[in-house]
């Protein structure tokens, strides 16, 4: 056992070497950037990253990347004069990624946060994200957001819907078992077979997999918890605040020439007014 | 089960497939250059560098391929290193190829008799000379069968690439599983893919290894 | 990342390095059990039974371990099959697992010299026994150091089943990450959690191997130094 003890030990300064240089590389001061927007435009091409197993915003059918983000990023791109290259990665490579610079723009709906907020920019608001449960058709056990006391749901992990729904447990009388999971359409697939006994996210997306699966899942009304909005997001460094304000402006150009309304419509099957700028997030 | 579904997608599963056997192969041949490399260093008489080696190939051997691809992932944009999904899939499987490689090269040399490399000492070939015109066509005479089961091991490891953004046929599967509502199809006709091209890669194989025995 | 934040998170890293233990011990025993089993059933049976074992022991070799977990966690719902994430993560562990663990205790047979096996059966001991006391005993040895490293595989597989969802460290530390903005530490902290303890256990299976193999050298029968 000691010498087990002393051959660790013996390991630690060449662990100690490694680490040093990876931390040596974390504290290196990057090159100077130039600014993100002009890069872009020289490049001609943006790179767009989302996970895309998350409908109607972003997803595939028979192959190919449809959604309400594909949509409305690809007239953006027209706005801007750039092309639009959609990359396909796990949700937790995401947020991670963009912080790591691997791409300047996230083209996934991210609820906006205080914590978010502060540490990205989010471009103008894309559609109101109420928070609301989604069930098995005919499940009669639940009728209301009350009737999840005690019962499995699942919900992508670390996201804000989690946040709300641990905080709308605290509130009933038997907790809530929050199951998380990668994948949207993993949580419709184990609602529709009984893994679980209801999935949370927001209102649009809920909508959309009801529509999309009327004889397998139903929507559980009303909304819970601390409605906010789903925004695109970019870095908070100064050389990318001229790319988020022309992305912003372009966001904001499509809503007032009815642009949005079409898009809306096609996925919605109704339009929704949204402020012209990312409001201030209430959590 | 609609396995008409599969046909209807067999294009886009088989342009997934060209990546996974793309980055396998490539893959296998970065893997084959580090762990010639490595299994190099190891015989230096250094300390710091077979350190560094023994230190190389516990860490690649050791943590999860999940775990590593997730790190490697973040880590290239601090190194300032831009890689596209393909170039960021070959160097990871590279590397734990590598460190693979380099356990299989060092079997491969020791079972090269210890008279030769005497033999050559006694001629006066230096050292470099040694590793270069005696052991290292030999190594990799020998550890040939050895690059078809390395081979094997990265098509199975490339399944997990997707965590790297690139759409290699598993991914490809689980977004068709997803929006026709029919994973055991899907997952089924990946099991297939790679059961297909691991089998005929492991007669190639066992074919190879009875060719080098006979000579 | 602060001091505070990292501290509110372990109870969560804890729980998930517990469930990482806990599949790893129940498909590593599972899946040495049922590998034994069927390579003693390959030993003595039919033809097309050990056809059969044959092909299924490739085609669990050649099968990536990510496309045998959505087989059964996705696509088992269709057939049927609705197990929660950690049942079918360690049955496809396990299912998965024994097919190597078959192979090492084959190899680990075939060590051991038919003769033995044949003074035995002379002697008209029954054939549990011989299994027991003559075909064991060697085979283990044999195997040993094999045997040890696949287990060790085992715990580096048990990261794949967070991709199921199952609660385990790799899905722990990732749900840090993505709410702390602190990814590529997190992930590097994991990397060498990992390597730590596969480090540990690979101590610890060598010193296993040298405390089995005790008798042996013991003996010091064939002239070479003792302890």
């Amino acid at each position: 056992m000691i010498g087990l003890v002393g051959r660790i030990v013996s390991h630690v300064p060449s662990v100690a070497l490694g680490l040093s240089l990876f931390s040596a590389v974390l504290l290196s001061s990057t090159a100077a950037q130039a600014d993100t927007l002009s890069k872009i435009k020289a490049e001609g091409s943006l790179v767009v990253a989302t996970q895309m197993a998350y409908p109607p915003f972003d997803f595939m059918e028979n192959g190919v990347y449809v959604g309400v983000d594909k949509d409305l990023l690809d007239e953006v791109g027209k706005e801007l004069g750039v092309k639009m290259v959609y990359q396909d990665l796990p949700w937790t490579s995401v947020l991670s990624g963009l912080d790591a610079k691997k791409f300047d723009f996230v083209g996934a709906p991210i609820n906006a946060t205080k914590a978010r907020a502060q540490k990205y920019a989010f471009t103008s608001p894309i559609a109101g994200s109420g928070n609301a449960f989604i069930k098995k058709k005919d499940n009669a056990d639940i009728k209301l957001p009350a009737d999840l006391s005690g019962k499995k749901v699942g919900v992508v992990q670390a996201s804000y819907v989690q946040q709300q729904v641990e905080a709308y447990s605290a509130t009933l009388p038997k907790p809530v078992q929050v199951r998380q999971y990668a994948d949207l359409n993993q949580i419709y697939a184990d609602v529709a077979n009984g893994r679980l006994d209801a999935g949370a996210t927001s209102l649009p997306n809920v909508s959309y997999a009801a529509l999309q699966r009327p004889d397998a899942l139903e929507v559980v009304l009303p909304i819970f918890g601390v409605s906010t909005y789903y925004g695109f997001i970019a870095r908070k460094d100064p050389e990318d605040a001229s790319f988020v304000a022309a992305v912003s402006g372009a966001l904001q150009k499509i809503k007032a020439d009815g642009r949005l309304d079409v898009i809306q419509k096609k996925w919605f099957g109704r339009t929704e007014a949204l402020p012209a700028d990312m409001p201030e997030p209430l959590l | 089960m609609h396995f008409d579904l599969v046909i209807n997608a067999l294009p886009f599963l088989f342009k997934g497939f060209g990546l996974t056997l793309l980055v396998s192969v490539m893959g296998t041949v970065v893997g084959t250059v580090i762990g010639v490399a490595i299994c190099a260093l190891r015989w230096t008489s250094i300390p710091a560098l077979s350190r560094l080696a023994a230190l190389y190939i516990s860490y690649f051997r050791g943590v999860p391929l999940l775990v590593q691809l997730l790190v490697f992932y973040n880590f290239l944009p601090y190194a300032g290193i831009d890689l596209s999904p393909i170039a960021a899939a070959i160097c990871a499987l590279g590397m734990v190829g590598g460190a693979y490689m380099a356990e299989l090269l060092r079997g491969a040399l020791a079972a090269i008799p210890k008279g030769q490399v005497e033999a050559g000492v006694a001629l006066g070939f230096s050292p470099i000379s040694i590793g270069r015109r005696l052991l290292l066509p030999q190594m990799l005479r020998l550890a040939t069968p050895a690059m078809t089961n390395e081979l094997i091991l990265l098509v199975k490891a490339s399944s997990l690439v997707s965590v790297v953004g690139l759409a290699e046929v598993t991914r490809v599967s689980q977004t068709f599983a997803a929006s026709t509502l029919r994973p055991m199809e899907f997952y089924l006709a990946a099991g297939a893919f790679y059961l297909v091209t691991n089998l005929f890669l492991a007669y190639c194989g066992a074919r190879l290894e009875r060719k080098m025995a006979r000579r | 990342m602060d001091m505070n934040t990292l501290l509110s998170y372990l109870p969560a890293l804890g729980r998930g390095l517990w469930i990482t233990l806990v599949c790893w011990l129940v498909a590593s025993v599972g899946g040495v059990a049922l590998g034994l089993v069927i390579a003693l059933v390959q030993r003595s049976a039919a033809a097309p039974l050990r056809l059969l074992i044959k092909f299924y022991i490739e085609a669990m070799r050649c099968t990536p371990l990510i496309v045998l977990l959505f087989i059964v966690y996705d696509g088992g719902p269709a057939v049927g099959v609705l197990l929660d994430p950690i049942p079918a993560g360690i049955v496809v562990l396990i299912i998965h697992g024994s097919a190597y663990f078959a192979e090492i205790f084959r190899g680990g047979f075939q060590a051991v010299p038919a003769g033995q096996i044949e003074a035995a059966n002379s002697l008209g001991m029954p054939p549990l026994a011989i299994v027991r006391r003559v075909l064991m005993p060697g085979a283990l040895t044999a195997a040993m150091p094999s045997l040890i490293n696949m287990v060790i595989n085992v715990c580096k597989e048990t990261a794949l089943l967070s991709i199921i969802t199952v609660g385990d460290l790799t899905f722990a530390v990732q749900n840090m990450a993505v709410e702390t903005f602190a990814a590529f530490e997190s992930l590097l902290a994991l990397a060498l959690g990992y390597w730590l303890l596969i480090e540990i256990f690979s101590r610890l299976g060598q010193r296993a191997e040298r405390r089995i193999n005790r008798h042996l050298r013991l003996r010091g029968a064939t002239g070479k130094g003792g302890l």
